[in-house]
């Protein structure tokens, strides 16, 4: 059930992230170490937190009397930034599954961690990912 | 021996509160703790006592006025008016920080001084955000007026509730002794702002726009939420003012309007309770707990024996002496327990003095000395650490002494037209 999708490193650009995520629609990436092993996920909600100023985050209705012209600014917030800036200050666990998983295993780990997308695992060798729309086809497909 | 223990477990709670090494709640409520488990104080003295207990006036009126900020505040009148004053100040950063202190002031005569700069400070740094300033100096200006306005009435700062409950002064002598020294730090001021923010007033024009682009009309939520809000924040401000005629303390009727509020606006506990700070009050019980036990092994009293024999049971003395300590004491350690500890003190030497006049200029300068003095210092004033704690999760650090900098020529200066205030006030003109 894995799929292929792009990979980052914590070095790279977060705007070349973001691009990734927004050309391609894709719900998260797995981040990976230098080393090519999986770091953690980064999920596309995650980088538009980050790009919502904190202070909307504190009080959500100052988001209403800013207009659509201040949006095309928020890119900006991405400038210079690498990926490892884009991640949560706490190292989240990596959802992670093994390649003979179930269903049911992923979608529980999915669940706890509250995770849109899982990194795929053979003998501590990253081989793919699945993402929770994968696994909702895989679900719901007729047996 | 039980007044040693009493001393003992009030010296130490202090202390952890100060260094907060520990939750200042937990302390309080495992000081309070150790006071009824080791019998200094009984659960009657705890619970219902006037003079040991915990003062359950100032509990369910903090309660009250947090429910009604919790409805209020979802009606987004505070992040109108605050970019209505920035767009009325064409973006001009100066105006802009004069106009943002007034709001915060007045505000903060109204609610507590916490809560005014969680409502405030979003949307300054939304301004600042947008005009392309630093927005460390206006957070600074805005915990420093809130501080100041909030000592103009009864309910403008905790201490004051503490202050009112202790000594039974009403709202309407909170105002008329208190708001006019006030008025006259803020506008004072409000004139220093240039100078002690010098450097920080330049934009460049192109982000005037940004300001203008605003749309402070979009930011009320709820216009029928906030009508009902104005109508029934009316009526307990009445209900504050018509004590002498209604004779229900002021506790009570932020009770009846909290009460009310929930009602009309038909708001979900979900809605306000979140605003409701459990983690103040318990804080508030367990500190009442433990100075309670200070009253009843008589301890306090010694203190005010000696106090009044080092001031010579002369008023003016005893105003002026409470007025610098209290200003340099609250600066260093939080203003709440410092109040908490000096009103029963301070309510002996009222006793002792015989004009009633002069007697009452000891709450005054209490009040006035631990509510200005609290911007001596970062640490003053609970506002301080969260304005703190809120600069630094928005990447703007603001360091303990670029505060206290700036904290502690305010003080000086506020202190000191406070001081000939009160000479003059209450005991040159009377005479």
């Amino acid at each position: 059930m894995a799929e292929d999708m792009p990979l980052v490193d914590l070095d790279t650009s977060a705007l070349e992230a973001a691009m990734l995520l927004a050309e391609r629609r894709l719900p998260a990436l797995v981040v990976t170490e230098t080393d090519g092993s999986p770091h953690s996920i980064l999920p596309a909600s995650q980088v538009v937190r980050f790009l919502v100023p904190g202070y909307v985050q504190d009080d959500p209705s100052l988001a209403r009397v800013m207009n659509e012209s201040m949006a095309d600014r928020a890119g900006e917030k991405l400038g210079n930034k690498r990926v490892r800036d884009l991640l949560p200050t706490e190292r989240r666990e990596l959802a992670a599954v093994n390649h003979d998983d179930t269903i049911i295993e992923v979608a529980a780990i999915m669940a706890r961690l509250r995770c849109p997308l899982a990194a795929v695992m053979r003998d501590d060798k990253l081989i793919g990912v699945i993402s929770a729309s994968r696994l909702l086809e895989l679900a719901l497909r007729p047996h | 021996m039980m007044a040693i223990v009493a001393v003992t477990v009030f010296v130490g709670a202090y202390l952890l509160i100060a260094t907060e090494w520990v939750s200042k709640t937990i302390t309080a409520l495992a000081g309070a703790g150790v006071i009824l488990a080791l019998g200094v104080a009984t659960s009657e003295d705890a619970f219902y006592s006037a003079e040991t207990g915990i003062d359950w006036d100032v509990i369910f009126l903090l309660l009250g006025m947090m429910i009604i900020v919790g409805v209020l505040r979802r009606t987004g009148v505070f992040e109108f008016v605050a970019i209505w004053a920035a767009k009325r100040a064409k973006g001009s950063p100066l105006r802009v920080m004069i106009l943002l202190v007034l709001i915060t002031a007045v505000a903060s005569a109204m609610l507590d001084n916490v809560t005014t700069v969680l409502l405030i400070a979003p949307v300054t740094l939304l301004v600042c955000d947008r005009l392309g300033v630093s927005p460390i100096p206006y957070l600074i200006a805005e915990v420093l007026a809130s501080n100041i306005g909030g000592t103009a009435t009864l309910i403008g700062d905790p201490p004051n509730i503490i202050i009112a409950s202790k000594s039974g002064l009403s709202f309407n002598d909170f105002l008329i002794n208190l708001a006019p020294i006030a008025a006259l730090a803020l506008a004072v001021f409000v004139a220093m702002l240039p100078l002690l923010f010098r450097g920080s007033f330049s934009v460049d024009p192109e982000r005037v726009a940004d300001i203008m682009a605003l749309e402070e009309r979009e930011a009320i939520k709820d216009r029928r939420l906030l009508i009902i809000c104005g109508i029934v924040l009316a009526a307990v401000f009445a209900g504050f003012i018509g004590h002498a005629a209604l004779h229900i303390e002021p506790s009570v009727v932020a009770l009846l309007g909290a009460g009310l509020l929930v009602l009309l606006s038909r708001s979900k506990p979900r809605d306000f309770m979140p605003s409701v700070e459990w983690e103040t009050l318990l804080f508030f019980i367990g500190l009442f707990i433990m100075i309670g036990a200070l009253v009843k092994t008589g301890v306090i009293g010694a203190l005010a024996e000696a106090a009044a024999r080092a001031t010579g049971g002369d008023a003016l003395v005893a105003t002026m002496l409470i007025l610098f300590v209290s200003a340099i004491l609250s600066g260093i350690i939080d203003n709440i327990p410092y109040v908490a500890a000096m009103s029963p003190i301070v309510l002996q030497l009222t006793e002792g003095i015989a004009d009633p006049v002069q007697a009452d200029a000891l709450w005054w300068s209490l009040a006035i000395g631990a509510d200005f003095g609290g911007n001596l210092t970062a640490i003053g004033a609970s506002a301080n650490v969260v304005i703190l704690g809120i600069a630094k999760r928005s990447g703007y650090p603001i360091t303990f002494w670029e505060f206290t900098k700036t904290g502690a020529i305010v003080t000086m200066v506020t202190i000191l037209l406070a001081a000939p205030y009160l000479w003059l006030r209450y005991f040159v003109i009377p005479s």
